[in-house]
Protein backbone atom coordinates (compact mmCIF):
# COMPACT_ATOMS: atom_id res chain seq x y z
CA UNK A 1 0.00 0.00 0.00
CA UNK A 2 1.26 3.16 -1.32
CA UNK A 3 1.44 6.88 0.32
CA UNK A 4 -0.25 9.37 -1.75
CA UNK A 5 0.48 11.92 0.23
CA UNK A 6 3.56 11.88 3.04
CA UNK A 7 4.17 14.86 5.20
CA UNK A 8 7.16 13.90 7.28
CA UNK A 9 8.00 16.32 10.19
CA UNK A 10 6.41 19.68 9.18
CA UNK A 11 6.67 22.44 11.21
CA UNK A 12 5.06 25.70 10.47
CA UNK A 13 5.22 28.78 12.71
CA UNK A 14 2.93 32.02 12.63
CA UNK A 15 2.84 34.65 14.91
CA UNK A 16 -0.47 33.46 16.53
CA UNK A 17 0.32 29.80 15.97
CA UNK A 18 2.40 26.76 15.24
CA UNK A 19 2.09 23.13 13.45
CA UNK A 20 4.49 21.10 15.29
CA UNK A 21 6.04 17.76 13.72
CA UNK A 22 2.86 17.04 12.01
CA UNK A 23 3.71 13.54 10.01
CA UNK A 24 0.97 12.42 8.32
CA UNK A 25 0.05 10.02 5.98
CA UNK A 26 -2.30 9.02 3.53
CA UNK A 27 -3.04 5.56 2.01
CA UNK A 28 -4.02 5.23 -1.56
CA UNK A 29 -7.02 3.80 -2.49
CA UNK A 30 -9.04 4.78 0.41
CA UNK A 31 -10.66 7.54 2.14
CA UNK A 32 -8.92 9.39 4.59
CA UNK A 33 -10.79 11.93 7.08
CA UNK A 34 -9.23 14.69 8.35
CA UNK A 35 -10.61 15.99 11.79
CA UNK A 36 -10.22 18.77 14.35
CA UNK A 37 -11.76 21.88 15.32
CA UNK A 38 -11.81 25.27 13.97
CA UNK A 39 -8.32 27.08 14.07
CA UNK A 40 -6.54 24.21 14.82
CA UNK A 41 -4.39 23.46 11.98
CA UNK A 42 -6.42 22.01 9.41
CA UNK A 43 -6.58 24.39 6.75
CA UNK A 44 -3.02 24.95 7.20
CA UNK A 45 -2.33 21.47 6.90
CA UNK A 46 -3.90 21.44 3.62
CA UNK A 47 -2.75 24.84 2.21
CA UNK A 48 0.79 22.85 2.59
CA UNK A 49 -0.52 19.82 1.12
CA UNK A 50 -1.70 21.97 -2.02
CA UNK A 51 1.47 24.41 -1.92
CA UNK A 52 0.29 27.41 -0.97
CA UNK A 53 2.35 27.52 1.56
CA UNK A 54 5.98 25.91 2.37
CA UNK A 55 6.99 24.45 5.35
CA UNK A 56 9.22 25.57 7.83
CA UNK A 57 11.08 22.25 8.20
CA UNK A 58 10.27 19.02 7.45
CA UNK A 59 9.32 17.56 3.87
CA UNK A 60 5.80 17.06 1.78
CA UNK A 61 5.55 14.74 -0.57
CA UNK A 62 2.72 13.73 -3.23
CA UNK A 63 2.37 10.31 -5.69
CA UNK A 64 6.34 10.47 -4.07
CA UNK A 65 7.01 13.51 -5.75
CA UNK A 66 8.53 16.83 -4.29
CA UNK A 67 6.64 20.21 -5.27
CA UNK A 68 9.71 21.69 -5.92
CA UNK A 69 10.48 20.02 -9.13
CA UNK A 70 7.04 18.22 -9.63
CA UNK A 71 4.67 21.24 -9.31
CA UNK A 72 2.56 20.54 -12.75
CA UNK A 73 3.38 17.11 -12.59
CA UNK A 74 1.55 16.28 -8.94
CA UNK A 75 -1.07 19.11 -9.86
CA UNK A 76 -2.38 17.34 -13.13
CA UNK A 77 -3.15 14.45 -10.64
CA UNK A 78 -5.00 16.11 -8.04
CA UNK A 79 -8.65 17.34 -8.14
CA UNK A 80 -9.59 19.93 -5.40
CA UNK A 81 -12.75 20.47 -4.19
CA UNK A 82 -13.35 23.56 -1.97
CA UNK A 83 -16.06 24.96 0.22
CA UNK A 84 -16.39 27.96 -1.52
CA UNK A 85 -17.19 28.85 -4.59
CA UNK A 86 -13.70 29.18 -6.70
CA UNK A 87 -15.06 29.86 -10.20
CA UNK A 88 -15.20 33.07 -12.24
CA UNK A 89 -19.35 34.08 -11.00
CA UNK A 90 -20.12 35.85 -14.46
CA UNK A 91 -19.10 32.81 -16.52
CA UNK A 92 -21.39 29.30 -17.41
CA UNK A 93 -20.41 26.23 -16.56
CA UNK A 94 -19.66 25.61 -20.02
CA UNK A 95 -17.02 28.76 -20.00
CA UNK A 96 -15.52 27.45 -17.14
CA UNK A 97 -14.72 24.14 -18.53
CA UNK A 98 -12.96 26.20 -21.63
CA UNK A 99 -10.69 27.70 -19.22
CA UNK A 100 -10.04 24.52 -17.17
CA UNK A 101 -10.11 21.95 -20.18
CA UNK A 102 -6.70 23.10 -21.39
CA UNK A 103 -4.76 23.25 -18.15
CA UNK A 104 -5.20 19.08 -17.70
CA UNK A 105 -3.63 16.59 -20.17
CA UNK A 106 -5.62 13.72 -19.20
CA UNK A 107 -8.96 15.93 -19.35
CA UNK A 108 -11.96 13.94 -20.61
CA UNK A 109 -15.31 15.46 -22.29
CA UNK A 110 -17.18 12.31 -22.02
CA UNK A 111 -16.56 12.52 -17.87
CA UNK A 112 -17.29 16.03 -17.97
CA UNK A 113 -20.54 15.41 -19.64
CA UNK A 114 -21.26 12.62 -17.62
CA UNK A 115 -21.38 13.90 -14.47
CA UNK A 116 -23.18 17.09 -15.64
CA UNK A 117 -25.81 14.60 -16.57
CA UNK A 118 -25.96 12.27 -13.40
CA UNK A 119 -25.77 16.19 -11.14
CA UNK A 120 -28.14 17.84 -12.95
CA UNK A 121 -25.79 20.67 -13.84
CA UNK A 122 -27.27 23.44 -16.12
CA UNK A 123 -24.33 24.29 -18.83
CA UNK A 124 -25.81 28.24 -19.72
CA UNK A 125 -26.06 29.58 -16.21
CA UNK A 126 -24.10 31.93 -14.86
CA UNK A 127 -22.38 30.33 -11.98
CA UNK A 128 -23.12 32.97 -9.12
CA UNK A 129 -26.73 32.22 -9.74
CA UNK A 130 -25.82 28.39 -8.37
CA UNK A 131 -27.35 26.98 -5.37
CA UNK A 132 -24.01 26.30 -2.64
CA UNK A 133 -25.24 22.59 -3.75
CA UNK A 134 -24.76 22.79 -7.26
CA UNK A 135 -21.27 24.66 -7.02
CA UNK A 136 -20.45 21.83 -4.71
CA UNK A 137 -21.31 19.54 -7.53
CA UNK A 138 -19.93 21.60 -10.15
CA UNK A 139 -16.42 21.74 -8.40
CA UNK A 140 -16.52 17.80 -8.09
CA UNK A 141 -17.52 17.72 -11.68
CA UNK A 142 -14.02 19.73 -12.74
CA UNK A 143 -12.37 17.50 -9.81
CA UNK A 144 -13.43 14.35 -11.76
CA UNK A 145 -13.35 14.98 -15.14
CA UNK A 146 -9.40 14.82 -16.01
CA UNK A 147 -9.07 11.48 -14.41
CA UNK A 148 -7.46 12.48 -10.65
CA UNK A 149 -6.11 10.03 -8.91
CA UNK A 150 -6.60 12.34 -5.64
CA UNK A 151 -9.28 14.29 -4.54
CA UNK A 152 -8.43 16.72 -1.91
CA UNK A 153 -12.20 18.23 -0.09
CA UNK A 154 -11.81 20.89 2.23
CA UNK A 155 -15.34 21.21 3.97
CA UNK A 156 -16.60 20.50 1.20
CA UNK A 157 -20.34 19.94 2.59
CA UNK A 158 -20.48 22.64 5.21
CA UNK A 159 -23.53 24.40 4.20
CA UNK A 160 -25.44 21.77 2.69
CA UNK A 161 -28.30 19.67 3.59
CA UNK A 162 -28.26 16.77 4.99
CA UNK A 163 -29.64 14.79 2.19
CA UNK A 164 -27.08 16.22 -0.12
CA UNK A 165 -24.70 15.23 2.15
CA UNK A 166 -26.16 11.44 1.82
CA UNK A 167 -26.04 12.14 -2.07
CA UNK A 168 -22.35 13.14 -1.99
CA UNK A 169 -21.58 10.40 0.24
CA UNK A 170 -23.21 7.85 -2.43
CA UNK A 171 -20.93 9.45 -5.33
CA UNK A 172 -17.54 8.82 -3.25
CA UNK A 173 -18.54 5.23 -2.92
CA UNK A 174 -18.62 4.98 -6.35
CA UNK A 175 -15.92 6.31 -6.77
CA UNK A 176 -13.84 4.12 -4.41
CA UNK A 177 -15.09 1.25 -6.43
CA UNK A 178 -11.94 2.26 -7.91
CA UNK A 179 -8.77 1.17 -5.93
CA UNK A 180 -6.23 3.54 -8.13
CA UNK A 181 -8.57 6.65 -5.98
CA UNK A 182 -8.06 8.06 -3.40
CA UNK A 183 -9.90 10.72 -1.70
CA UNK A 184 -8.21 12.94 1.62
CA UNK A 185 -11.56 14.42 2.95
CA UNK A 186 -11.34 17.38 5.69
CA UNK A 187 -14.26 18.49 7.35
CA UNK A 188 -15.30 19.23 11.40
CA UNK A 189 -18.83 17.81 10.42
CA UNK A 190 -18.07 14.26 11.26
CA UNK A 191 -21.42 12.25 10.75
CA UNK A 192 -20.03 12.66 7.00
CA UNK A 193 -17.31 10.31 7.73
CA UNK A 194 -19.30 7.35 9.86
CA UNK A 195 -19.96 5.62 6.76
CA UNK A 196 -17.10 6.27 4.44
CA UNK A 197 -13.86 6.87 5.93
CA UNK A 198 -11.12 4.47 6.28
CA UNK A 199 -8.68 6.28 7.95
CA UNK A 200 -9.43 9.26 10.44
CA UNK A 201 -6.49 11.95 11.23
CA UNK A 202 -6.90 13.52 14.07
CA UNK A 203 -5.35 17.36 14.42
CA UNK A 204 -5.68 19.14 17.49
CA UNK A 205 -3.60 22.58 18.52
CA UNK A 206 -1.20 21.86 15.57
CA UNK A 207 -0.45 18.43 16.57
CA UNK A 208 -1.58 15.51 14.64
CA UNK A 209 -3.13 13.38 17.53
CA UNK A 210 -3.70 9.77 15.74
CA UNK A 211 -3.98 8.58 12.36
CA UNK A 212 -6.17 5.55 12.70
CA UNK A 213 -7.99 3.17 10.83
CA UNK A 214 -11.62 3.24 12.18
CA UNK A 215 -12.52 0.27 13.33
CA UNK A 216 -8.96 0.75 15.57
CA UNK A 217 -10.50 4.07 17.06
CA UNK A 218 -13.67 1.62 17.97
CA UNK A 219 -11.60 -1.13 20.03
CA UNK A 220 -9.10 1.71 21.77
CA UNK A 221 -11.39 4.08 22.70
CA UNK A 222 -14.59 4.47 24.55
CA UNK A 223 -16.94 6.73 25.98
CA UNK A 224 -17.30 5.78 30.17
CA UNK A 225 -20.18 6.32 32.10
CA UNK A 226 -20.35 5.76 35.91
CA UNK A 227 -20.86 7.53 39.39
CA UNK A 228 -18.98 10.03 40.69
CA UNK A 229 -17.38 8.39 43.41
CA UNK A 230 -15.76 6.40 41.20
CA UNK A 231 -13.24 9.17 40.09
CA UNK A 232 -9.89 10.07 42.91
CA UNK A 233 -6.89 11.22 41.20
CA UNK A 234 -5.80 7.76 40.30
CA UNK A 235 -8.57 6.94 38.06
CA UNK A 236 -8.72 10.55 36.37
CA UNK A 237 -5.26 9.98 35.00
CA UNK A 238 -7.16 7.10 33.08
CA UNK A 239 -9.33 9.48 30.77
CA UNK A 240 -8.52 12.00 28.06
CA UNK A 241 -11.39 14.45 29.48
CA UNK A 242 -13.94 13.97 32.06
CA UNK A 243 -17.63 15.92 32.05
CA UNK A 244 -18.87 15.67 35.40
CA UNK A 245 -22.51 16.45 36.44
CA UNK A 246 -25.16 15.78 39.41
CA UNK A 247 -25.95 12.32 37.74
CA UNK A 248 -22.43 10.97 37.28
CA UNK A 249 -19.13 11.29 34.95
CA UNK A 250 -18.93 10.80 31.44
CA UNK A 251 -15.54 10.54 30.28
CA UNK A 252 -13.54 9.23 27.33
CA UNK A 253 -10.82 6.87 27.33
CA UNK A 254 -8.25 5.60 24.85
CA UNK A 255 -7.81 2.88 26.32
CA UNK A 256 -11.17 0.75 26.15
CA UNK A 257 -9.52 -3.07 27.63
CA UNK A 258 -8.04 -1.16 30.84
CA UNK A 259 -11.32 0.64 32.13
CA UNK A 260 -12.97 -2.52 31.63
CA UNK A 261 -10.38 -4.37 33.54
CA UNK A 262 -10.60 -1.74 36.19
CA UNK A 263 -13.92 -0.92 36.62
CA UNK A 264 -15.85 -3.76 35.00
CA UNK A 265 -19.79 -3.48 35.59
CA UNK A 266 -19.38 -0.32 37.34
CA UNK A 267 -20.08 1.95 35.02
CA UNK A 268 -21.27 1.88 31.24
CA UNK A 269 -18.98 1.40 27.85
CA UNK A 270 -20.40 2.91 24.77
CA UNK A 271 -18.87 3.35 21.26
CA UNK A 272 -17.16 7.38 21.10
CA UNK A 273 -18.55 9.02 18.62
CA UNK A 274 -15.55 11.39 16.40
CA UNK A 275 -16.92 14.21 17.86
CA UNK A 276 -17.05 12.58 20.91
CA UNK A 277 -13.18 12.00 20.50
CA UNK A 278 -12.98 15.38 19.59
CA UNK A 279 -14.89 17.49 22.11
CA UNK A 280 -13.26 15.14 25.04
CA UNK A 281 -9.91 16.03 23.38
CA UNK A 282 -10.40 19.44 23.90
CA UNK A 283 -11.70 19.46 27.32
CA UNK A 284 -8.93 17.32 28.36
CA UNK A 285 -6.32 19.65 27.12
CA UNK A 286 -8.02 22.48 29.17
CA UNK A 287 -7.96 20.97 32.07
CA UNK A 288 -3.97 21.21 32.40
CA UNK A 289 -4.33 24.99 31.34
CA UNK B 1 -2.20 65.94 -32.13
CA UNK B 2 -4.54 65.68 -29.12
CA UNK B 3 -3.83 65.53 -25.17
CA UNK B 4 -7.39 64.06 -24.84
CA UNK B 5 -7.82 61.18 -27.34
CA UNK B 6 -4.10 59.91 -25.87
CA UNK B 7 -5.12 60.16 -22.59
CA UNK B 8 -8.56 58.48 -23.47
CA UNK B 9 -6.66 55.68 -25.25
CA UNK B 10 -4.50 55.09 -21.96
CA UNK B 11 -7.34 54.81 -19.80
CA UNK B 12 -9.57 52.47 -21.47
CA UNK B 13 -6.10 50.60 -21.80
CA UNK B 14 -5.46 50.85 -17.77
CA UNK B 15 -9.34 50.07 -17.06
CA UNK B 16 -9.32 46.54 -18.97
CA UNK B 17 -6.10 45.97 -18.03
CA UNK B 18 -6.72 46.29 -14.09
CA UNK B 19 -9.84 45.31 -14.33
CA UNK B 20 -8.84 41.93 -15.03
CA UNK B 21 -6.03 41.70 -12.96
CA UNK B 22 -8.10 42.62 -9.80
CA UNK B 23 -10.81 39.90 -10.41
CA UNK B 24 -7.99 37.01 -9.91
CA UNK B 25 -6.87 38.64 -6.58
CA UNK B 26 -9.97 37.53 -5.11
CA UNK B 27 -9.08 34.55 -2.59
CA UNK B 28 -11.58 32.07 -4.03
CA UNK B 29 -10.10 32.59 -7.25
CA UNK B 30 -6.34 32.59 -6.59
CA UNK B 31 -6.88 29.58 -4.49
CA UNK B 32 -8.42 28.16 -7.87
CA UNK B 33 -5.52 29.15 -10.03
CA UNK B 34 -3.08 27.82 -7.85
CA UNK B 35 -4.68 24.45 -8.09
CA UNK B 36 -4.56 24.53 -11.37
CA UNK B 37 -1.17 22.58 -13.00
CA UNK B 38 0.16 26.10 -13.95
CA UNK B 39 3.11 27.63 -11.78
CA UNK B 40 3.42 30.53 -10.66
CA UNK B 41 5.06 32.18 -12.91
CA UNK B 42 2.90 31.35 -15.49
CA UNK B 43 -0.03 32.97 -14.20
CA UNK B 44 2.11 35.83 -13.66
CA UNK B 45 3.24 35.65 -17.31
CA UNK B 46 -0.54 35.38 -18.37
CA UNK B 47 -0.95 38.94 -16.55
CA UNK B 48 1.90 40.75 -18.31
CA UNK B 49 1.48 38.73 -21.95
CA UNK B 50 -2.58 39.90 -21.68
CA UNK B 51 -1.94 43.59 -20.75
CA UNK B 52 -0.15 43.92 -24.23
CA UNK B 53 -2.98 41.99 -26.26
CA UNK B 54 -5.38 43.91 -24.64
CA UNK B 55 -3.42 47.10 -25.34
CA UNK B 56 -2.86 46.83 -28.87
CA UNK B 57 -6.71 45.45 -29.52
CA UNK B 58 -7.92 48.70 -27.60
CA UNK B 59 -5.38 50.88 -29.79
CA UNK B 60 -6.87 48.85 -33.00
CA UNK B 61 -10.50 49.25 -32.28
CA UNK B 62 -9.69 52.93 -31.77
CA UNK B 63 -7.59 53.12 -34.79
CA UNK B 64 -10.38 51.86 -36.90
CA UNK B 65 -13.56 53.78 -34.96
CA UNK B 66 -11.44 56.72 -35.81
CA UNK B 67 -10.74 55.98 -39.46
CA UNK B 68 -14.46 55.01 -39.75
CA UNK B 69 -15.42 58.06 -37.97
CA UNK B 70 -13.01 60.50 -38.47
CA UNK B 71 -12.27 59.81 -41.92
CA UNK B 72 -8.59 60.03 -40.31
CA UNK B 73 -5.63 57.86 -39.92
CA UNK B 74 -3.79 58.12 -36.12
CA UNK B 75 -0.46 59.39 -36.36
CA UNK B 76 2.09 56.39 -35.02
CA UNK B 77 3.73 58.55 -32.35
CA UNK B 78 0.60 58.55 -30.56
CA UNK B 79 0.11 55.31 -30.84
CA UNK B 80 3.55 54.79 -29.61
CA UNK B 81 2.94 57.41 -26.83
CA UNK B 82 -0.14 55.12 -25.47
CA UNK B 83 1.35 52.20 -25.84
CA UNK B 84 4.54 53.42 -23.63
CA UNK B 85 2.29 54.97 -21.19
CA UNK B 86 0.58 51.46 -20.45
CA UNK B 87 3.44 49.81 -20.21
CA UNK B 88 5.25 52.32 -17.86
CA UNK B 89 1.71 51.97 -15.91
CA UNK B 90 1.89 48.33 -15.50
CA UNK B 91 5.65 48.34 -14.81
CA UNK B 92 4.50 50.16 -11.78
CA UNK B 93 1.35 49.22 -10.48
CA UNK B 94 1.82 45.21 -11.30
CA UNK B 95 4.82 44.22 -9.16
CA UNK B 96 3.14 46.77 -6.72
CA UNK B 97 -0.09 45.29 -6.34
CA UNK B 98 1.18 41.71 -5.78
CA UNK B 99 3.48 43.06 -2.98
CA UNK B 100 0.29 45.18 -1.95
CA UNK B 101 -2.99 44.63 -3.17
CA UNK B 102 -4.77 46.68 -6.33
CA UNK B 103 -6.43 48.48 -3.29
CA UNK B 104 -3.81 50.05 -2.35
CA UNK B 105 -2.57 51.34 -5.75
CA UNK B 106 -5.19 54.14 -5.63
CA UNK B 107 -3.31 55.31 -2.73
CA UNK B 108 0.11 55.20 -3.67
CA UNK B 109 -0.84 56.76 -6.92
CA UNK B 110 -1.92 59.83 -5.20
CA UNK B 111 1.07 59.78 -3.37
CA UNK B 112 3.33 59.82 -6.34
CA UNK B 113 0.85 62.32 -7.83
CA UNK B 114 1.49 64.64 -4.83
CA UNK B 115 5.34 64.42 -5.19
CA UNK B 116 5.16 64.70 -8.83
CA UNK B 117 2.89 68.19 -8.18
CA UNK B 118 6.18 69.00 -5.58
CA UNK B 119 8.42 68.24 -8.28
CA UNK B 120 6.28 70.18 -10.72
CA UNK B 121 6.28 73.02 -8.38
CA UNK B 122 9.31 73.51 -7.07
CA UNK B 123 12.05 71.71 -8.52
CA UNK B 124 11.21 72.02 -12.56
CA UNK B 125 12.02 76.12 -11.67
CA UNK B 126 15.24 75.84 -11.39
CA UNK B 127 15.24 74.10 -14.84
CA UNK B 128 14.12 76.49 -17.57
CA UNK B 129 12.93 80.23 -16.27
CA UNK B 130 10.07 79.88 -18.80
CA UNK B 131 7.87 77.36 -16.89
CA UNK B 132 7.50 78.80 -13.61
CA UNK B 133 4.96 81.04 -15.12
CA UNK B 134 2.44 77.81 -16.39
CA UNK B 135 0.51 76.16 -14.68
CA UNK B 136 0.74 71.94 -14.65
CA UNK B 137 -1.50 71.15 -17.50
CA UNK B 138 0.67 73.84 -19.44
CA UNK B 139 3.64 71.85 -18.62
CA UNK B 140 2.57 68.61 -19.90
CA UNK B 141 1.24 70.25 -23.10
CA UNK B 142 4.79 71.80 -23.33
CA UNK B 143 6.60 68.78 -22.38
CA UNK B 144 4.27 66.69 -25.41
CA UNK B 145 4.76 69.74 -27.71
CA UNK B 146 8.48 68.88 -27.26
CA UNK B 147 8.83 65.29 -27.66
CA UNK B 148 6.57 65.34 -30.81
CA UNK B 149 8.40 68.17 -32.54
CA UNK B 150 11.83 65.72 -32.25
CA UNK B 151 11.95 64.48 -35.63
CA UNK B 152 14.41 61.67 -34.71
CA UNK B 153 13.50 58.70 -34.96
CA UNK B 154 16.44 57.20 -33.02
CA UNK B 155 15.18 58.79 -29.94
CA UNK B 156 11.35 57.16 -30.36
CA UNK B 157 13.61 53.94 -30.88
CA UNK B 158 15.64 54.58 -27.63
CA UNK B 159 12.25 55.77 -25.87
CA UNK B 160 10.68 51.99 -27.34
CA UNK B 161 13.71 50.35 -25.75
CA UNK B 162 13.72 51.94 -22.31
CA UNK B 163 10.20 50.98 -22.12
CA UNK B 164 10.66 47.07 -23.25
CA UNK B 165 13.54 46.64 -20.42
CA UNK B 166 11.60 48.22 -18.02
CA UNK B 167 8.56 46.29 -18.48
CA UNK B 168 10.61 43.43 -18.50
CA UNK B 169 11.84 43.84 -15.37
CA UNK B 170 9.09 44.50 -13.56
CA UNK B 171 7.88 41.16 -15.18
CA UNK B 172 10.56 39.28 -13.52
CA UNK B 173 10.00 41.22 -10.12
CA UNK B 174 6.82 39.84 -10.23
CA UNK B 175 7.46 36.48 -10.57
CA UNK B 176 9.96 36.67 -7.63
CA UNK B 177 7.09 38.58 -5.51
CA UNK B 178 4.13 35.93 -6.36
CA UNK B 179 6.36 32.84 -6.14
CA UNK B 180 7.58 34.04 -2.47
CA UNK B 181 3.49 34.99 -1.66
CA UNK B 182 2.04 32.78 1.11
CA UNK B 183 -1.71 32.27 0.94
CA UNK C 1 -25.94 -12.99 -0.60
CA UNK C 2 -27.65 -11.33 2.26
CA UNK C 3 -26.09 -9.38 4.69
CA UNK C 4 -27.42 -7.26 7.48
CA UNK C 5 -25.44 -4.50 9.73
CA UNK C 6 -26.80 -3.54 12.71
CA UNK C 7 -24.99 0.00 13.36
CA UNK C 8 -26.04 0.08 16.86
CA UNK C 9 -24.58 -3.32 17.95
CA UNK C 10 -22.19 -3.99 20.48
CA UNK C 11 -20.90 -6.10 17.33
CA UNK C 12 -17.98 -3.97 15.53
CA UNK C 13 -19.08 -4.12 12.10
CA UNK C 14 -16.71 -5.90 10.35
CA UNK C 15 -17.22 -8.88 12.83
CA UNK C 16 -21.11 -8.97 11.71
CA UNK C 17 -20.18 -9.24 8.22
CA UNK C 18 -17.58 -12.21 9.05
CA UNK C 19 -20.00 -13.96 11.31
CA UNK C 20 -22.84 -13.87 8.48
CA UNK C 21 -20.77 -14.37 5.38
CA UNK C 22 -19.02 -17.82 7.66
CA UNK C 23 -22.27 -18.55 8.88
CA UNK C 24 -23.69 -18.50 4.90
CA UNK C 25 -20.58 -20.47 4.12
CA UNK C 26 -20.81 -23.82 6.68
CA UNK C 27 -24.67 -23.77 5.85
CA UNK C 28 -23.63 -24.59 2.34
CA UNK C 29 -25.67 -21.31 1.53
CA UNK C 30 -22.62 -20.09 -0.17
CA UNK C 31 -21.22 -23.05 -2.23
CA UNK C 32 -17.43 -23.76 -2.69
CA UNK C 33 -15.64 -22.25 -5.63
CA UNK C 34 -18.58 -19.23 -5.17
CA UNK C 35 -17.49 -15.46 -6.32
CA UNK C 36 -17.84 -13.41 -3.60
CA UNK C 37 -18.34 -9.60 -4.41
CA UNK C 38 -15.55 -7.55 -4.32
CA UNK C 39 -14.88 -5.88 -1.20
CA UNK C 40 -15.03 -2.11 -2.95
CA UNK C 41 -18.57 -3.46 -4.08
CA UNK C 42 -20.09 -4.99 -0.80
CA UNK C 43 -18.79 -1.40 0.67
CA UNK C 44 -20.67 0.47 -1.84
CA UNK C 45 -23.68 -1.59 -1.72
CA UNK C 46 -23.87 -2.01 2.61
CA UNK C 47 -23.14 1.70 3.05
CA UNK C 48 -19.74 1.37 4.94
CA UNK C 49 -15.85 2.02 4.51
CA UNK C 50 -14.00 -0.43 2.14
CA UNK C 51 -11.63 -1.06 5.13
CA UNK C 52 -14.28 -2.53 6.82
CA UNK C 53 -15.26 -5.21 4.62
CA UNK C 54 -11.51 -5.43 3.78
CA UNK C 55 -10.90 -6.42 7.41
CA UNK C 56 -13.80 -8.68 7.46
CA UNK C 57 -12.42 -10.75 4.37
CA UNK C 58 -8.86 -10.74 5.69
CA UNK C 59 -10.68 -12.62 8.69
CA UNK C 60 -12.54 -14.90 6.62
CA UNK C 61 -9.23 -15.46 4.08
CA UNK C 62 -7.24 -16.26 7.74
CA UNK C 63 -9.49 -18.81 8.85
CA UNK C 64 -9.72 -20.86 5.55
CA UNK C 65 -13.54 -19.86 4.84
CA UNK C 66 -12.69 -17.69 1.55
CA UNK C 67 -9.30 -17.56 -0.73
CA UNK C 68 -7.94 -14.54 -3.02
CA UNK C 69 -6.70 -14.65 -6.34
CA UNK C 70 -5.38 -11.32 -7.50
CA UNK C 71 -6.93 -9.66 -10.48
CA UNK C 72 -9.90 -12.09 -9.97
CA UNK C 73 -11.60 -11.58 -6.55
CA UNK C 74 -12.26 -13.86 -3.64
CA UNK C 75 -14.04 -17.32 -3.67
CA UNK C 76 -15.61 -19.45 -1.06
CA UNK C 77 -12.99 -22.05 0.10
CA UNK C 78 -14.07 -25.93 -0.09
CA UNK C 79 -15.46 -26.59 3.66
CA UNK C 80 -14.85 -29.66 5.15
CA UNK C 81 -18.40 -29.85 6.68
CA UNK C 82 -17.51 -33.53 8.41
CA UNK C 83 -14.75 -31.84 10.35
CA UNK C 84 -16.69 -29.03 10.96
CA UNK C 85 -19.49 -30.67 12.19
CA UNK C 86 -17.31 -33.19 14.59
CA UNK C 87 -15.31 -30.03 16.38
CA UNK C 88 -18.61 -28.21 16.96
CA UNK C 89 -20.39 -31.66 18.11
CA UNK C 90 -17.06 -31.89 20.51
CA UNK C 91 -18.30 -28.13 21.75
CA UNK C 92 -21.88 -28.98 22.33
CA UNK C 93 -20.47 -31.62 24.32
CA UNK C 94 -18.44 -30.13 26.90
CA UNK C 95 -21.44 -27.59 27.46
CA UNK C 96 -23.64 -29.75 28.23
CA UNK C 97 -21.48 -31.48 30.41
CA UNK C 98 -21.14 -28.44 32.16
CA UNK C 99 -24.65 -27.82 31.85
CA UNK C 100 -25.38 -31.41 33.47
CA UNK C 101 -23.06 -30.76 35.78
CA UNK C 102 -24.33 -27.07 36.96
CA UNK C 103 -27.80 -28.67 37.10
CA UNK C 104 -27.01 -31.38 39.49
CA UNK C 105 -25.35 -29.16 42.01
CA UNK C 106 -28.78 -27.06 42.62
CA UNK C 107 -31.17 -30.20 42.11
CA UNK C 108 -32.71 -29.86 38.89
CA UNK C 109 -34.28 -33.21 37.32
CA UNK C 110 -33.74 -34.07 34.03
CA UNK C 111 -37.04 -33.50 33.03
CA UNK C 112 -36.59 -30.12 34.44
CA UNK C 113 -33.74 -29.72 32.32
CA UNK C 114 -35.32 -30.55 29.22
CA UNK C 115 -38.15 -27.86 29.55
CA UNK C 116 -35.64 -25.90 30.10
CA UNK C 117 -33.76 -26.90 26.54
CA UNK C 118 -36.73 -26.75 25.23
CA UNK C 119 -38.03 -23.75 25.86
CA UNK C 120 -34.59 -22.07 24.96
CA UNK C 121 -34.34 -23.75 21.90
CA UNK C 122 -37.76 -22.28 20.72
CA UNK C 123 -36.26 -18.74 21.72
CA UNK C 124 -33.65 -19.06 19.72
CA UNK C 125 -35.96 -19.88 16.37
Amino acid sequence: MENVIELRNVNKIFDSFRLNDISLTVKKGFVTGFIGGNGVGKSTTIKLIMNLLQPDSGTISVFGLNYKEHEKEIKQRIGFVFDENVFYENLTLAEMKQIIKPAYSNWDDNLFNHYVKTFELPLKKKIKQFSKGMMMKASLTMALSHHAELIIMDEPTSGLDPIFRRELLEILHQLMEDENKTIFFSTHITTDLDRIADYIAFIHNGELVFTKEIYQIEEEYAIVKGGKELLDRDTEQEFIGIRKSNHGFEALTANKSRIENIFGEMVVIEKPTLEDIMFYTKKGAERFV
Amino acid sequence: MDISSIWLGFLFCIIVIMNAFTVDEKSSISNFLNSLPYTRKEIVSSKYIGAIIFTFMIIFALFMGNFIINKELIDWKEILLVVCLVLIFVSFSFPFSYKFKSQYLLMGFAIMFVAFMAIGNFVLPKIGPMLDTMNLGEKVEWFAQKLFSLQDVQLYGLIAIVNIVLYACSWLLSIRIYSKKVF
Amino acid sequence: MQILISNNSKEPIYEQIYSQIKKQILKNELQAGQALPSMRQLAKDLDISVITTKRAYEELEKNGFIYSVVGKGSFVSEQNHEMIKERKLKVIEEQLVTAIQNSKEIGLSFTELQELLNMLYREED
